[in-house]
């Protein structure tokens, strides 16, 4: 078969939107199909969002490929006899942002009528696809109140989840994930500082290429008295190899974002190697993975909360080893893989 | 610097064009800059869509790209304030193909003002870009007639370069190429009818009508050529191309008016093997210089056979035309330096 | 809401009178400014005030507002700065004048000295047999467009329409026009007037109108289709049966027709009871209001998207006859006196005999009339609507800066009207983005 995967990128702006659009190419093509991959520019600036629509809509297709399947949004506008829709999110600004201090479009008759169009062009574009399947629990809730589409849960695998492994535990919690705020690493820090055991953390990420205050930010944070060397943080751009490792060697991971759309890779990447999560109770997605107990600890987003569950883990190895394990399986339960995704997806 | 090499794209098929861009974009990036190749869906059927791409172009946005480098119509249209342009192709339907079998672009009112509108769209928004580069003399010429626009050729290097090499001079004219009407593998075909010596030929692509295959296999059973004449049917892959230039007596490179001189002509000179072609090809002239880098002679089958004649008796000099034409290679600065030099200037 | 307000605001201008009015009902609703062009000897307002001159325009400001009002009338010399920057910050435009032809002829060809262009502007409306007859006229091989009764067909209001968010105009028959060509927001509002009272000085006698004669009045420039000339021929032919009366003319008048106009009177010997004094102070114009018995408000053809004279002639609960025409059809037939166009010499005697004789019948006719203008004609009334007509424009921006957008790409590419992409464009924004 011949299959367009469509998406949208903004050029030199932040990455790792582009994993899943890759991985999901190299699974399809190893079976046998030939696939050609559509980025298309994108810049989500609420002032241009309506012109850009257009023309993504412009844009036809409709004579290619057997099959299209679209992901990040607009790229679900385009036009196809044969388009299935792996929705990855919203322009939240529209959305479930609107109304918070995250709200992107103004406040204005204006901002209202962009809000509408954009709504109205999803409900549209997303009804014209054969089948629609999302990334997570939070986006079928979302999709489900927003726009009164039902999307089945398909969960987005990692690129190659067998490069993971178990080797030991050491004394550090890991976070992976880029330096912005709202990952809340500064959190984690916090937390450390209110734990009895000696725990390290790890921070691992590369901070917004828009400006990296929230880096130094951290960066100070970790030098203050009281946390004696005990947070190490490693801003730049490390090899997979590397951070295969460190994910092998920690006692646990962090993963504590607010109110995520989706588990995330990092938590994805904690149970593949076997780690349980510490994760908050308003971190949104990761708790579709993280139960409490079970494969890692949920607490209150406060640092006392959150130093418990790093000092409970330190004290009682046995039971992060058993939680890692536990991590694992639920993998294999909820099925997920690049099998599924490729069978949900070619139907 | 941050730069979008920026080109149209038709999904599932990949040419000359695609490879120069997906080249310049990682050489871009061997120099230091960080590029990227974005890619727009271009669709011409119905001729209404051409407008529409056109559009569709036109409205999307490169906020933090320092510097665009738009390759092809109608992608080029991009907008940003520090663009170039290494233009390897206006919208030939509207320009120099009309009237000629191979226009596309109906004579009715509304092919007319499509073309119109392409020119319009030509004339003012080329004029915007920071810099002019075209791939071809021809190409320039084109621009300047049609569009009254200056502009530099910046030859197109070979990406690959250094994996080809020279074997020897065997016993067959290879033709490496998409099969289609206008690369013309049929007449070269043709001219082994006409030919004296025990020379072969070797053509080798995928064909995009299988018509066009059809009529090849039809030629050679005819006139009895299946011998003498060998299609590979299909792509072959970089190995299977710098092992057949490495072996081949020279090249056989026929296309109808092309603006360029084509990769398989610098493929061949990197091989140091001589290029036939016609003289009616077009860019190819840049390169083959008859008698020097190779063989320039009339589109038909019976001169194409003297000069395959010829290059088999004398290998000599199939020799000394090759070494010729890849010296010609570095004398023109078809070199990646020389490219990313002025492109990022 | 922060509104930019620009509009003449000179002491002479009539637009300039009901903006001070206007704008200070509107700050009730909202923040505004507003922008006169510097030359002006302004009025008095309590709003902050911006002079400004296109071309030093600080109209990076601009972009501060949440909506920029224009108002635009076909005098030249005042609406010329508001115009050009309108074109570079598109807004809500308010027409006061229908027929804009005349702005326009003297832009291109006095200001650009560009013929060219105020022909290709003529044939961008009106088409081929439009650009001919504009080339006759400015060739010299016929009148001059806009000094004749053609204007009306060519009024080029048209073209102050490019790239608007929303356009006010005042009367009904002008909504309908604007409509055929345009295709955002649109609505009509009464234009807002007040009647001031005379001073203690304007008194009968100090205008030197004895109390037993009619007072027949018509106010503003006087141009050719105010049909000065065919109220004066009525006047004559009633003389011997109409008791005393005074005509007082009261405006400013190009010097060749107001000669023409004053031979004639000579002629008819109404020297002393026609009074053409030119332009007058406005104490002097209210006195005459205040006192009038009868006002002639005729017009043909009509310009004016709306009547100011005639509202303010109501509003001071006078009889006011006018044409059968524009917006003046618009009002109701038991408030004034129409007079079908083309018909003045037939019915004018009679309607003005009516009037002069039957004190009763003008009583009538102007409780009526203060009552209907006093209820729709008010400033509050407006600043009301257009605030609530504000709010629909600014919904329909965001689309109508897109189709803007899109046009203007389709411009660069020189694509014509007549291609598909602008239906296939039309059709695709509808079904993606929805229709109001």
């Amino acid at each position: 078969m011949k299959i367009i995967i469509a998406s949208s990128f903004t050029p030199f702006a932040q990455g790792g939107a582009t994993v899943i659009v890759d991985s999901l190419a190299d699974a399809i093509r190893a079976q046998g199909h030939r696939v050609e991959v559509l980025a298309l520019p994108f810049h989500p600036q609420p002032e241009a969002l309506l012109e850009q629509m257009l023309s993504f809509r412009l844009i036809d297709l409709s004579q290619h490929g057997d099959q299209l399947i679209a992901l990040r949004p607009p790229s679900y506008l385009l036009r196809h006899p044969n388009k299935v829709v792996w929705f990855i999110h919203h322009h939240r600004g529209a959305y479930d942002l609107w109304g918070t201090r995250y709200q992107d479009i103004p406040n204005s008759p204006e901002g209202l009528r962009i809000r509408d169009s954009i709504i109205h062009a999803d409900n549209v574009a997303l009804r014209e696809a054969k089948r629609l399947y999302c990334n997570s629990q939070v986006m079928a809730d979302r999709l489900r109140r927003f726009n009164g589409l039902e999307a089945e849960v398909l969960y987005p695998p990692l690129a190659q989840p067998e490069r993971y492994y178990q080797d030991g535990q050491g004394d550090y919690i890991l976070c992976v994930s880029r330096l912005v705020h709202h990952k809340r690493q500064w959190l984690a820090i916090d937390a450390l500082r209110h734990t009895q055991t000696p725990v390290r953390l790890v921070l691992v990420g590369q901070p917004d290429p828009e400006g990296d205050s929230y880096a130094r930010q951290l960066a100070a944070m970790s030098q203050e008295g009281g946390l004696g060397g005990r947070v190490r943080i490693t801003s730049n751009w490390i090899p997979e190899s590397e951070k295969v490792e460190l994910f092998a060697q920690c006692l646990a991971v962090i993963y504590m974002p607010v109110d995520e759309d989706s588990y995330g890779y990092p938590t994805l990447e904690a149970l593949q190697a076997g780690k349980p999560v510490i994760t908050c109770s308003d971190s949104g997605g990761t708790r579709e993975l993280i139960v409490d107990g079970e494969t890692g600890l949920v607490t209150a987003p406060d640092p006392e909360a959150i130093a418990q569950a790093m000092d409970r883990l330190y004290q009682d190895r046995a039971g992060a080893a058993r939680m890692g394990e536990a991590g694992r399986q639920r993998i294999a339960e909820l099925g997920i893989g690049w099998d599924k995704v490729l069978r949900s997806l070619l139907a | 610097m941050r730069i979008a090499v920026v080109n149209n794209c038709v999904p599932f098929v990949s040419g000359g064009a695609e490879h120069l861009a997906e080249a310049l974009t990682a050489k871009l990036i061997e120099h230091g800059h960080s590029a990227l190749l974005v890619r727009i869906p271009f669709r011409w059927e119905p001729p209404g869509k051409i407008i529409e791409s056109m559009l569709a172009c036109r409205l999307l946005q490169l906020p933090y790209v320092d510097r665009v480098v738009g390759l092809k119509f109608p992608a080029y249209y991009i907008p940003h304030p520090n663009k170039v342009l290494w233009l390897l192709h206006q919208f030939r339907q509207a320009y120099d193909l009309c009237g000629t079998p191979f226009q596309s672009l109906s004579d009715t009112d509304d092919g007319r003002r499509i073309r119109e509108a392409v020119v319009h769209a030509d004339n003012t928004l080329l004029a915007q870009a920071r810099k002019i580069f075209t791939n071809s003399g021809v190409t320039s010429q084109r621009l300047k007639k049609f569009n009254g626009l200056d502009s530099h050729v910046l030859y197109p290097p070979l990406s690959r370069w250094e994996h080809f090499f020279c074997a020897g001079y065997g016993d067959f004219i290879f033709y490496p190429s998409r099969i289609t009407a206008s690369k013309r593998q049929h007449l070269v075909v043709e001219a082994m009818k006409y030919v004296k010596t025990a020379v072969r030929l070797v053509v080798a692509g995928q064909a995009e009508d299988p018509a066009d295959l059809e009529r090849l296999y039809r030629i050679i059973q005819e006139n009895r050529l299946s011998d003498r004449v060998q299609v590979i049917p299909r792509f072959i892959t970089e190995e299977e191309k710098t092992e057949l230039f490495s072996r081949a007596l020279a090249c056989a490179y026929i296309p109808y008016d092309e603006d360029s001189y084509g990769y398989v002509t610098m493929e061949s000179y990197y091989s140091r093997k001589p290029v036939i072609t016609c003289s009616d090809s077009g860019g190819t002239d840049v390169l083959v210089k008859d008698g020097q880098t190779g063989r320039v002679v009339p589109p038909r089958p019976e001169t194409i056979a003297i000069a395959l004649d010829e290059l088999f008796t004398d290998r000599g000099a199939a020799r000394r035309m090759g070494e010729a034409g890849l010296d010609l290679v570095g004398q023109l600065s078809i070199t990646w330096d020389h490219v990313i030099g002025n492109l990022t200037a | 809401m922060k509104i930019a307000w620009f509009t003449p605001f000179d002491q002479k201008s009539a637009i300039g009178r009901c903006s001070e009015r206007i704008v200070a009902e509107l700050s009730r609703h909202a923040l505004v400014e507003l922008w006169h062009p510097e030359g002006d000897r302004a009025r008095e307002t309590t709003v902050r005030t911006i002079r400004f001159r296109a071309d030093t325009a600080d109209t990076d400001r601009l972009a501060s507002y949440d909506l920029i009002v224009y108002n635009f009338g076909n005098h030249l010399a005042f609406h010329r700065d508001i115009f050009l920057v309108s074109r570079r910050w598109p807004g809500l435009c308010i027409l006061h004048d229908f027929v804009m032809h005349h702005f326009f002829a003297g832009y291109y060809l006095e200001e650009l000295h560009d013929p060219q262009a105020y022909l290709e502007a003529i044939r961008r409306v009106y088409g081929e047999s439009g650009r001919r007859r504009a080339e006759d006229g400015i060739a010299g091989r016929r009148a001059r467009v806009w000094e004749t009764e053609e204007v009306a067909e060519y009024p080029l209001f048209e073209d102050t329409l490019k790239g608007v968010y929303g356009v006010v105009v005042h009367s009904n028959f002008f909504l309908d026009r604007v409509r055929k060509v345009y295709s955002g927001p649109s609505c009509k509002l009464w234009l807002p007037y007040e009647s001031l009272p005379a001073g203690p000085n304007g008194t009968r006698q100090n205008l030197e109108v004895p109390d037993d004669a009619v007072l027949l009045v018509t106010v503003g420039q006087v141009n050719p289709n105010k049909q000065v000339n065919r109220v004066i021929e009525a006047l004559a032919g009633l003389r011997p049966v109409s008791g005393k009366w005074i005509y007082a003319v009261l405006g400013a008048y190009e010097r060749n027709y107001g000669d023409l106009i004053l031979a004639e009177v000579r002629r008819l010997g109404l020297q002393g009871v026609v009074r053409m004094p030119g332009h007058v102070p406005d104490k002097v114009l209210q006195a005459y209001l205040t006192h009038a018995d009868i006002c002639v408000n005729l017009r043909w053809p009509a310009t004016e998207g709306a009547s100011a004279s005639a509202i303010e002639e109501m509003l001071h609960g006078k009889p006011v006859v006018v044409s059968d025409t524009g917006f003046y059809s618009e009002l109701p037939d038991d408030c004034v006196v129409k007079i079908r166009p083309g018909q003045e010499t037939q019915e004018l005697p009679e309607t003005l005999r009516r009037l002069m004789s039957d004190a009763d019948w003008r009583r009538q006719l102007g409780d009526r009339a203060r009552e209907f203008t006093g209820r729709h004609c008010r400033a509050d009334l407006y600043a009301d609507g257009l605030i609530e007509f504000a709010r629909e424009v600014r919904h329909d921006k965001p689309m109508i800066q897109l189709a803007d957008r899109v046009g203007g790409e389709l411009n660069l590419m020189g694509a014509t009207a007549s291609m598909e992409i602008l239906d296939t464009v039309s059709r695709e924004c509808i079904g993606l983005f929805g229709e109001d």
